[in-house]
């Protein structure tokens, strides 16, 4: 029988206060002209200077111990200042993959010299990573890496191709599972492993791959005899599949699943107040209704990680809607702003809707495509 | 989550898992009402949950009768149980006493109002924001029209232009509180059945075989068991936050309107998005009436257009929002705070 356990969680005042601070600063930063707001900030928009900001507020690293550079927060603080910089269509780019990602990875994986070293960079929004798991031959059949790291006398030598690593061409070191012994007859799931590689090592090259929009904010990493030492393998040697399939699923129920458009609805609202007809109203309810059951999926299950639960099909389940409703609110947007004689739409509704749908084909794509999450959902319906 | 670990909603579980098998929901749309199962529920107390100790209830909290409330829609709930627990809310709050019996609720406005369970129910407890008054009618001083309704308990029109009501009582409760009652009560039973129904789907698929293997084993039905799956935890989200909400506004109803409102236009969309696939996994099967499927999409045809269907329900909260700050909107999404305090 399936049940699906979404708690409801109330607001917690030291979190608004915390969300208010977050408004104060990126109101602040906006108005000062230090960025531009786009759709899809967390992938496509990325400013070094902007994360350094974030890092000296604080706002990076909330939840791991400040004996790394850290601020002893907790998983939720950093839900807040997600949806507030995703909001605002900041430029979070650059540290938004370390932070989420790679340093809890870190954390519990690395050495005390690595976490020393990393970590409070990291933090400051001064250290940037990189995913390194798709490669040509292995997007959604992500056990197919041909990538290879050998054993060799002075660590691990690596060769082979990653590819879409967005952010790449600023990352300081990527995270990529590798290739260290061969597949067990059909079982290709043994024998990867966690490798974190520093892309200013001799033999890495990094291209960049230019977007249908003209953007290049993913690349293709090439590995020529890299060699990085034994302790930059992260985890169990060969337990690299289990680590990263339990890594996506933590990572798919967040605000980035749903919100990353929503400046482009809000840009909207403040040109259609007053404005809209009847039609109008009723897409605009539907919407709104969808975003706020979603918030609380989300936010539920964010309460559920931080108690140590791991919600598994819900994660896959709310990344499902999430990316669908992303890609609906552009097209309600579009249909809301038909309310407004076109020569009203202000230059930056324009750009902001423009890149928008430029930048909607990965939604469904990046994290797992929509149809492997509803092959992992099928799965937990006991289905296949 | 609704949670049904409460001991008013252990007490219906059992009730219901006793009295209120499989066959019940058929023999009572054949016309055998499950007289034994709201017995039950009635010599327990549980259709005076939320009526006050003063007026011989027992003034249970909303969380607790919610969890009950799913529990009833899981089993198909071919009785009145939580129309009732809506109607004696509504004369509780009126200091009315609170007839024996079935009962069942209309928001009135003008002559006839639509209502659900109209036949079999004893009494009809009538909210009319008009009037800022409740009334409570006999059921058989009110005139049906000719209607054909989606469930076996679904609305028809009662015409209470001629008739007399038993008792009537001034109230200052707001249409707003009435309908984050009704709404929050319509969600839950929504979610519950949608959940039962997916249920349902799967085990039909593993077990139905074509081509030589179920049909759980084809990747065009896991798909669209998958975004079901996903609508049916949207559903359930919705109706827990509304639930939620009524509870924490316990003294003022009226505050829990929009989560309602969000609620009932979240899930009254996600009906067809459920109805289709459920029906279609099932095939031929599926549309008789010799099978269950239709306890709960029939049901669910039915609520989502009780009380204003998913289009007037977002059009009434859009045309809200179309006059609110985009920060207050952004407060309702990630707070729940649609109005500013």
């Amino acid at each position: 029988m399936q049940r699906f356990n979404f708690p409801v969680v109330q607001p917690d005042p030291a979190l608004e206060e915390l969300r208010s601070e977050l408004q104060a600063f990126l109101k602040e930063e906006r108005e000062a002209g230090n960025f531009q707001p786009e759709p899809e900030c967390w992938m496509a928009s990325s400013d070094p200077e902007f994360s350094k900001k974030m890092g000296k507020r604080g706002w990076i690293g909330l939840t791991w111990s400040s004996q790394y550079g850290g601020h002893d927060k907790t998983a939720l603080e950093r839900y807040i200042v997600t949806e507030e910089t995703l909001r605002a269509g900041a430029p979070v780019g650059a540290h938004w993959i370390a932070d989420r990602q790679h340093a809890p990875m870190l954390i519990e994986h690395g050495t005390e010299e690595q976490k020393l070293d990393i970590l409070p960079r990291i933090a400051a929004g001064e250290c940037y990573f990189a995913i390194g798991l798709s490669e040509p031959g292995a997007g959604s059949d992500l056990a197919n890496v041909k990538t290879k790291a050998e054993k060799v006398d002075s660590g691990w030598k690596i060769n082979g191709q990653k590819i879409w690593s967005s952010g790449a061409h600023i990352s300081h070191y990527m995270v990529a599972i590798l290739r260290t012994s061969p597949a067990d007859g059909r079982n290709r799931h043994v024998g990867l492993s966690q490798i974190m590689i520093d892309l200013s090592l001799p033999g890495v090259t990094i291209k960049p791959i230019t977007d249908l929009s003209g953007d290049a904010h993913f690349n293709e990493v090439y590995f020529e005899d890299v060699i990085v030492p034994d302790d930059c393998l992260l985890g169990e040697e060969g337990g690299g599949w289990k680590q990263v399939t339990g890594e996506l699923a933590m990572e798919r129920s967040g605000p980035e699943r749903f919100l990353s458009s929503y400046i482009t609805l809000e840009t909207s609202l403040y040109q259609l107040q007053g404005k809209l007809d009847s039609d109008s109203h009723a897409r605009l309810g539907k919407l709104i209704a969808s975003l706020r059951t979603l918030r609380g999926m989300s936010w539920g299950i964010a309460n559920l990680l931080h108690q140590g639960v791991s919600p598994e099909t819900e994660a896959a389940l709310v990344k499902d809607l999430g990316n669908r409703l992303e890609n609906d609110l552009t097209l309600q947007v579009r249909a809301l702003l038909n309310d407004l004689p076109e020569e009203e739409w202000s230059n930056e509704m324009r750009r902001i809707l423009n890149i928008g749908i430029l930048r909607s084909p990965p939604n469904t794509l990046r994290g797992g495509t929509t149809e492997v999450m509803r092959g992992i959902t099928a799965r937990q319906l006991g289905l296949r | 989550m609704i949670n049904t670990e409460g001991m008013v909603a252990e007490t219906a579980a059992k009730i219901y898992t006793d009295l209120c098998g499989r066959a019940v929901p058929h023999e009572a749309a054949a016309g055998t009402y499950p007289q034994a199962l709201w017995d039950a529920l009635s010599e327990n107390g549980l259709p005076l949950a939320w009526v006050s100790e003063d007026n011989g209830g027992f003034g249970a909290d909303y969380d607790e009768v919610f969890g009950a409330i799913w529990v009833s829609a899981e089993a198909a709930s071919p009785v009145p149980f939580a129309e009732t627990l809506v109607a004696n809310w509504l004369l509780d709050r009126a200091g009315i006493a609170i007839p024996e019996g079935a009962s069942t609720f209309a928001l009135l406005e003008g002559k006839t109002a639509s209502v659900p369970f109209a036949s079999t129910a004893d009494h009809v407890a009538v909210y009319d924001a008009g009037k800022s008054e409740i009334a409570l009618y006999k059921s058989a001083d009110v005139p049906a029209g000719d209607m054909q309704a989606l469930s076996p308990d679904g609305d028809v029109r009662l015409d209470f232009s001629g008739a007399t009501p038993v008792s009537r009582a001034a109230t200052n409760l707001s249409r707003r509180a009435v309908e984050a009652l009704i709404l929050t009560v319509r969600a839950v039973q929504m979610a519950s059945a949608i959940e039962a129904a997916l249920n349902m789907s799967i085990a039909y698929v593993s077990d139905r075989e074509q081509f030589g293997r179920p049909l759980s084993k084809f990747q065009a039905i896991q798909h669209q068991l998958a975004v079901a799956a996903s609508e049916s935890a949207a559903a359930t989200m919705a109706a827990t936050q509304a639930a939620s909400a009524l509870a924490r506004n316990a003294d003022d109803p009226e505050k829990a309107w929009h989560e309602a409102v969000v609620a009932k236009v979240q899930i009254g969309h996600s009906v067809e998005a459920v109805t289709v696939p459920f029906h279609q996994v099932h095939g031929a099967m599926g549309y008789t009436q010799e099978y269950d499927l239709h306890h709960f999409t029939r049901r669910l045809w039915a609520w989502r257009d009780a009380l204003g269907n998913e289009h007037h329900w977002s059009k009434t909260l859009g045309a809200e929002l179309a006059v609110t700050s985009p920060d207050q909107i952004w407060k309702g999404v990630t707070t729940g705070a649609w109005i500013a305090s």
